[in-house]
């Protein structure tokens, strides 16, 4: 076939655990562990769903769609253990028991809680509601703060703050900041994943003193409209500001004797305005309500006294629940009626919500409806309480015990699974099954569908992006890859483009993560926001595996781990913070150190900063700014940016390899490195000649230190067989000798050691220390001029040194002790190799004319020296002098 | 003695830059109250006597110490460093400080860092943990009038670091004092260079022009129509040829430093204070000096006699006479000198000497130039000389045999010891002595004269021709041909194009010679700049003054200490 199909949630690498950040508590982390543990004995089996019961089943038929509950998660961690098998009927959470190793952050009961759920899979935060009468379970009395992730995780938790006015309402924004709408109109934000109070723990309020407190409120992502008890509209935009400036709305004029009965916003990215539209419900008309204006709608439709509204995900259109139990579907400028509903109940839902862009929910306590444009309306009964989460593709459906998704089936997936259905894909699906059990059959369908083959696939892998269920979403791949065999022009890109988000996905939604992101949500959301929000869950590794699998750059993700790693890290010693740090900020190429050593002072850690800042310069910048200064051509700039990359080194107490690799591919900033560390830094020269195979100028350096012992009297002296020096010598002659280029500085460099030797046995030999440090020809000579011919000839022989030297230095020597009668002797040994100059000269740089003549005249050299004189014109000048 | 060059005829207004250098290092003095020590690197301390007299830096209260390793004597609490940034001198800084630590000494420390303060060196002061107690300063000096005609940019090393240490800071320093010049004299329309640092000074200085451009607005047309930059590696052999012209065996024997030379007091003489007669011969041959001195002793004398004999001459004619006579201290400095010189020139080894040079220029004989090395290594004469020699003979011949070259190696290790092992290896990196790889085409180069073939693409002929106008001193050793004009001739190809459309304006032309130009170069230049009809004038700029000498001579001691 030649497809895997790998769909296994991205797997986190056991060696990268490290990349979590420990809990400031440890105490609070134990007891999440133990909730933990307990959760996951009961929720070991997966919600899979047996490919053989028929998928279609399961779906809802409102108007012409299908809509699917699918169970995200089930059952929820913190449901009560009796809860978890069945749901009870009794609403308040759990019975008895509550005592046991639930605990207290492990339970959560909608009832008595004032719930908050982020859109896009985000976590969901909790209050113990204090205007209700809650039975408490061991707990304690004190109100606490609670977030989970959306598969029920606890993720922190922290004491509700005391002495504040009474809780409004919760909501998350989009940057997914807690913001708590207090009573009295102000607000209370708290910082993710901690909980801690953001920017600062006193609540900012919003609402002039004297409007006498929240009456209602409304939520979106960016801010949050305040219906105050004196019917006056205060609107902040900017809900994550440090200062929210509020602003008050133009007054609706709200008349004493009339109530406001709902309200909602229309955000303001589908108000043309660019600010958004507070609609309020006013007896039976409604109120739009912007910064300056205030329209009234609806009066013409009559509509009535307008209990419940909400407004579609696209702005677009208005789900109102009048007070005669009628569901009117409205565009939002009150234009027509689109659709209306009668309801049994003359009651208001207790909850109104979208789901997608064709359906309303309505719930009432125990009934979840349905409602489509037409048809009968879809009825789901609920015994425990919910909370609709409305997404962008549907509604989450929170809860005591489940979470779940519903919505519309996409239309790939109908034409698959739908009953009956022979679309294309369907009997590609078909067909795949057959060529599984290697039916015939196989090819039957495939003849049938040939033609529209391509969007059979294209169908398959559009309907696995949809499916939460692992077997499903591989089952239908498989289809594809079916397909994919007999169809070459199809793309293949988009099918190892699904593969790729597929498994994010799944990653993502696994419980410990708990993001049950749609496809379509991840699209809207994007990658970088969904791992911007996987490490605002302290879920780095993830994150960072994410980043990688995407091919995003990771640093975002280990520069917040870092900052996160340091204000966690209180009571790590510095150095080992940073060896912790360097460990994994070295993972990210051009990550930007100045941004964590900025947030270690930040964080009080001052020292720990210090030494972050010669890491200021991040591997890529470094090379940049190396060539950057090469470039220039300005020698000092290229020392600046060597001394800032090799002190990262000695911080990091990495192995310098990298800088010797970064210089060693430039000349000009090798050259310079070795012509500093040759003043100070002999070591690290050493090091870099080794490690960047220079053998020979290692060698050369060894030969460098060895004359520095000779230089350094107490470190050669005394020593025997001036050993140090010596050996370092021999150390240079092995280096040389592993090269093939330099035969000749090895050989030098074995005889220059053989040389020290021989001149230290002379010196011990003839007692006087004269020999050692001097040259082959010197230490001749001196024998000579001792009169020591025998050592003399032993260190000829031994330097094979050649005859015609022999002859200039023994001539020389004999004629500086003024010894001319051994030197007449040597000169009748036998005809010189190089003529008789050796004895003139000699004779002559004595100073010793006269003697030089006589010699001349009375030896037997004076006829061959005459044969020579027409040629040496300087005999000829002396000798006529 | 040095002394302060005289710059009047100067073809630009050098004066006001040396002006501007004393200005700048009298500030900094003055910026230190009180009494002070200043404390220069032995080099600087040549250099600074030709920009100021150092009588006046004891006006300013400042006594002077040369940089060493000994621990500094003075009483002085505040100490001025005033030393060139390089990264040897830092630890004698640091010790000298650092000596005062235990004796309690309370005194202050400034170091201003000629020409700027470098990352390097204060690395090193920190490492030293002397950084804290040091007030650092710049003395931007970039470069120096040694002569009307000559500037130098005191920058010894830059031989050796760019071509054995790979350290290219003196080409950045080149730029960097051209950039200055343009500063002062206006932006140099032309600019043509020849080799690898020249090539990269020349682009330095048009990204320097692009960064920190020089306003021209208030600028009239720039005073330098042209700046020629050379590299000395292009031509080694000149150096390692010895000079005949005065001046140049002036610098061959005695070693001119900063203007002047020592001489004993028995021979006594300094050179440039008698300027004019100087100027007349130092370009000379020496053989036609030595004539020169005697005409001009003789014509004295003759004139001496006729006042005595006669006794018909008017005033004015004695008041000549008398002015003539004037200059007699100055010739008498000179036939000194030349006597001095003669007692070197005279010997047989110096001819012999000239002799195997111009048998080694002209690669006919290698065994003959081969064997008299040989020779002087076995007699152990001194290394400078044998390789000078041995440096020439491998530039020639494009490298030695490898039999040759191993076998000298040896003889040279056994002979000066093997400490020169490093020497040996520095220089065969830096391309002087080295093995035989491909056939040379040292013949091909004297032939054509093709060595600057990528600058000037005159045609050949015009070459020859004015390589004819090459007098005396260079044809008379038959050497001219192979050695001085490898600069020469770029010059000459501009002048003649040109010199045609600028009839009567004579514009100045910057020849700037990074790693060192030879006394005997410059004449050459001087001598090519008086000739009729030529359009330009020459500004000589080089980073040293060298000659073979004192090329090998830093390689051969920095071999043993730092360099490997």
């Amino acid at each position: 076939m030649g497809y895997r199909v790998e769909l296994v949630p991205i797997r986190l690498d056991p060696h990268v655990r490290g990349l979590t950040v420990p809990s400031r508590s440890p105490r609070q982390s134990t007891s999440f562990l133990t909730a933990h543990l307990a959760r996951d004995a009961a929720a070991a089996s997966p919600p899979a769903m047996s490919s053989s019961v028929s998928v279609a089943a399961e779906w809802d038929l409102l108007s012409d769609r299908f809509y699917r509950r699918i169970t995200v998660y089930s059952p929820l961690p913190w449901s009560p253990p009796s809860a978890a098998a069945a749901s009870s009927s009794s609403t308040s959470g759990g019975g008895g028991g509550g005592g046991g190793s639930g605990g207290v952050l492990g339970r959560l009961d909608l009832s008595t809680h004032i719930v908050a759920a982020a859109p896009f899979g985000g976590p969901i935060a909790a209050v113990r509601d204090d205007s209700k009468i809650v039975q408490l379970h061991s707990e304690p009395s004190r109100r606490r703060l609670l977030l989970y992730s959306s598969s029920g995780h606890p993720i922190a938790s922290s004491p509700w703050p005391p002495q504040l006015p009474r809780l409004h309402s919760l909501a998350f924004s989009s940057s997914l900041n807690l913001v708590a709408l207090l009573s009295d109109g102000s607000l209370l934000r708290f910082r993710l994943p901690d909980l801690k109070p953001n920017p600062s723990p006193t609540p900012v309020p919003l609402l002039p003193t004297s409007s006498g407190g929240v009456a209602d409120a409304a939520f979106w992502g960016g801010g949050v409209a305040v219906l105050t008890e004196d019917n006056r509209v205060v609107v902040t935009t900017d809900i994550d500001a440090a200062d929210p400036h509020p602003r008050e709305f133009a007054d609706p004029c709200v008349g004493q004797d009339e109530q406001v009965l709902c309200m909602a916003v229309v955000e303001p990215q589908f108000v043309m305005s660019g600010s958004p539209e507070v609609l309020l419900a006013v007896g039976d008309r409604v109120l739009a309500v912007d910064e300056d204006d205030v329209q009234t709608l609806g009066l013409e439709l009559e509509i009535g006294p307008v209990q419940k509204m909400a407004v579609s995900p696209n702005g677009k259109l208005l789900a109102a629940f009048a007070h005669d139990g009628r569901l009117l579907v409205i565009p939002t400028d009150f234009s027509k009626i689109i659709f209306e509903y009668e309801c049994d109940s003359a009651l208001p839902p207790d909850q109104i919500a979208w789901c997608g862009l064709d359906s309303v929910l309505l719930y009432w306590s125990e009934a979840l409806l349905m409602v489509g444009p037409n048809g009968d309306p879809v009825l789901y009964n609920y015994d425990e309480p919910i909370k609709l989460i409305p997404e962008c593709d549907g509604v989450r459906i929170l809860s005591n015990s489940n979470m779940e998704f519903l919505h519309r089936v996409p239309d790939s997936t109908t034409s698959i699974f739908g009953i009956g259905s022979m679309s294309p894909a369907a009997l590609l699906y078909d067909a795949r099954d057959h060529y599984d059990k290697q039916s015939a059959k196989a090819y039957d369908n495939y003849q049938l569908i040939s033609s529209s083959l391509p969007e059979a696939i294209e169908a398959c892998i559009d309907a696995a992006g949809h499916e939460f269920d692992i077997s499903r979403q591989h089952a239908l791949l498989r289809a594809a890859t079916y397909g994919l065999a007999f169809c070459s022009q199809f793309p293949h890109e988009r099918f190892q483009e699904m593969c790729k988000t597929l498994r994010v996905l799944n990653a993502v939604r696994d419980p410990q993560i708990g993001m049950p992101l749609t496809i379509q949500q991840y699209k809207l959301l994007t990658a970088p926001v969904l791992i911007g929000r996987l490490i605002n869950a302290n879920q780095h590794l993830l994150a960072l595996r994410i980043s990688e699998y995407l091919n995003l750059n990771p640093e975002v993700v280990i520069m917040h781990w870092a900052c996160e790693k340091i204000t966690a890290s209180a009571a790590i010693p510095d150095t080992v913070l940073l060896e912790g740090l360097l460990d994994k900020l070295r993972l990210c190429k051009g990550i930007s150190y100045a941004a964590v050593a900025a947030h270690a002072d930040n964080s009080g850690r001052r020292k720990l900063a210090a030494m972050l800042i010669p890491l200021l310069l991040s591997i890529d910048e470094q090379d940049k700014a190396l060539s950057k200064a090469i470039e220039s051509g300005d020698t000092d700039l290229v020392y600046l940016v060597l001394f800032h990359i090799w002190q990262k080194v000695a911080v990091e107490k990495s192995a310098p390899l990298d800088f010797f690799g970064v210089i060693n591919a430039r000349p000009l900033a090798r050259d310079l490195f070795m012509a500093y560390a040759r003043h100070s830094k002999h070591e690290a020269l050493k090091d870099f000649f080794l490690s960047t195979g220079r053998l020979q100028d290692a060698a050369f350096l060894l030969l460098k230190e060895s004359r520095e012992l000779e230089r350094n009297p107490m470190a050669s002296k005394g020593s025997p067989l001036h050993g140090p020096q010596v050996r370092l010598i021999e150390q240079a002659h092995r280096l040389f000798a592993e090269t093939k280029e330099h035969v000749f500085e090895s050989k030098a460099s074995e005889e220059h050691a053989k040389l020290l030797r021989s001149q230290h046995e002379l010196e011990v030999s003839t007692k006087q220390a004269i020999f050692v440090g001097s040259s082959v020809s010197d230490t001749i000579k001196t024998c000579i001029a001792m009169g020591n011919e025998r050592a003399a000839l032993k260190v000829k022989s031994e330097f094979k040194v050649p005859d015609k030297r022999w002859y200039w230095l023994k001539s020389c020597a004999l004629a500086t002790v003024g010894n001319w009668d051994a030197l007449e002797k040597f000169s009748k040994e036998r005809r010189p190799p190089g003529g008789y100059k050796p004895f003139v000269e000699a004779c002559i740089d004595a100073g010793q004319k006269t003697e030089a003549l006589k010699h001349m005249h009375g030896s037997r050299w004076q006829r061959k020296l005459q044969k020579q004189l027409h040629r040496s014109k300087i005999v000829m000048s002396y000798l006529v002098a | 003695m040095a002394q302060i060059p005289n710059l009047d005829n100067a073809p630009l207004n050098l004066a006001a830059l040396r002006e501007q250098s004393q200005k700048d290092l009298l500030n900094i003095l003055k910026s230190i109250r009180g009494k002070k020590c200043v404390v220069i690197d032995p080099k600087l301390a040549g250099t600074l006597s030709l920009i100021l007299q150092t009588s006046l830096l004891k006006e300013y209260g400042a006594e002077l110490r040369l940089l060493s390793a000994e621990p500094l004597q003075t009483e002085c609490a505040k100490i001025l460093y005033l030393i060139r940034s390089e990264l040897k001198f830092m630890k004698l800084i640091a010790s000298q400080i650092k000596n005062d630590e235990p004796k309690g000494l309370q005194r202050e420390f400034f170091l201003y860092f000629v020409p700027r303060r470098t990352v390097a060196c204060e690395k090193i002061l920190e490492e030293e943990k002397v950084h804290q107690k040091l007030t650092l300063g710049e003395y931007p000096l970039y470069l120096v009038p040694l002569d009307e005609d000559v500037i130098c940019f005191e920058l010894d090393h830059s031989l050796q670091e760019c071509l054995i240490e790979g350290d290219t800071s003196s080409v950045w320093h080149v730029a960097k004092a051209i950039h200055k010049l343009e500063f002062a004299f206006g932006v140099i329309p032309n600019v043509r260079a020849k080799g690898v640092a020249s090539t990269k000074a020349a682009e330095l200085l048009n990204s320097m022009q692009q960064e920190d451009p020089v306003n021209m607005d208030d600028m009239g047309t720039p005073e330098i129509n042209t700046v020629i930059l050379l590299d000395r590696e292009v031509d080694l052999v000149t150096p390692m040829c010895s000079q005949l012209t005065y001046e140049g065996l002036l610098d061959e024997m005695l070693q001119i430093n900063n203007g002047s030379v020592e001489v004993d007091a028995t021979i006594m003489g300094a050179q440039q204070d008698g300027k004019k007669l100087y100027k007349e011969i130092r370009d000379l041959n020496f053989e036609v000096v030595v004539q020169v001195l005697r005409q001009k002793a003789t014509s004295i004398q003759q004139d001496y006699a006729e006042v005595k004999s006669t006794n018909t001459q008017s005033v004015s004619e004695l008041k000549d006479f008398v002015k003539r006579l004037h200059s007699l201290p100055e010739i008498a400095r000179h036939v000194h000198l030349a006597q001095h010189l003669q007692s070197f020139t005279g010997k047989p080894s110096f001819h012999a000497r000239l002799d195997i040079e111009q048998t080694i220029l002209e690669v006919q004989n290698f065994e003959i130039c081969f064997e008299y090395i040989e020779e002087m290594i076995h007699k152990q004469e001194p290394i400078e000389n044998v390789l000078r020699l041995l440096v020439l003979l491998s530039l020639t011949n494009a490298g030695l045999p490898k039999k040759n070259f191993d076998y000298l190696r040896r003889e040279i290790l056994h002979s000066y010891g093997f400490e020169h092992m490093p020497l040996l290896y520095n220089l065969e990196k830096a391309g002087l002595f080295k093995r035989q790889e491909s056939r040379s085409n040292w013949i091909g180069i004297t032939r054509a004269l093709q060595l600057i073939v990528d600058v000037n693409d005159t045609a050949k002929r015009s070459i020859e021709e004015l390589l004819k106008l090459l007098p005396g001193p260079h044809l008379d050793l038959k050497r001219g041909s192979s050695a001085i004009n490898s600069s020469l001739d770029v010059h000459q190809g501009l002048g003649l194009q040109q010199s045609i459309d600028r009839v009567g304006h004579r514009s100045l032309v910057l020849v700037v010679f990074i790693g060192g130009v030879t006394f005997a170069e410059i004449a050459a230049l001087r001598f090519l700049s008086a000739q009729e009809g030529m359009g330009y004038d020459f500004l000589v700029a080089t980073t040293k003054v060298v000659n073979g000498n004192t090329i090998l001579r830093p390689i051969i001691t920095n071999s043993k200490e730092v360099m490997i």
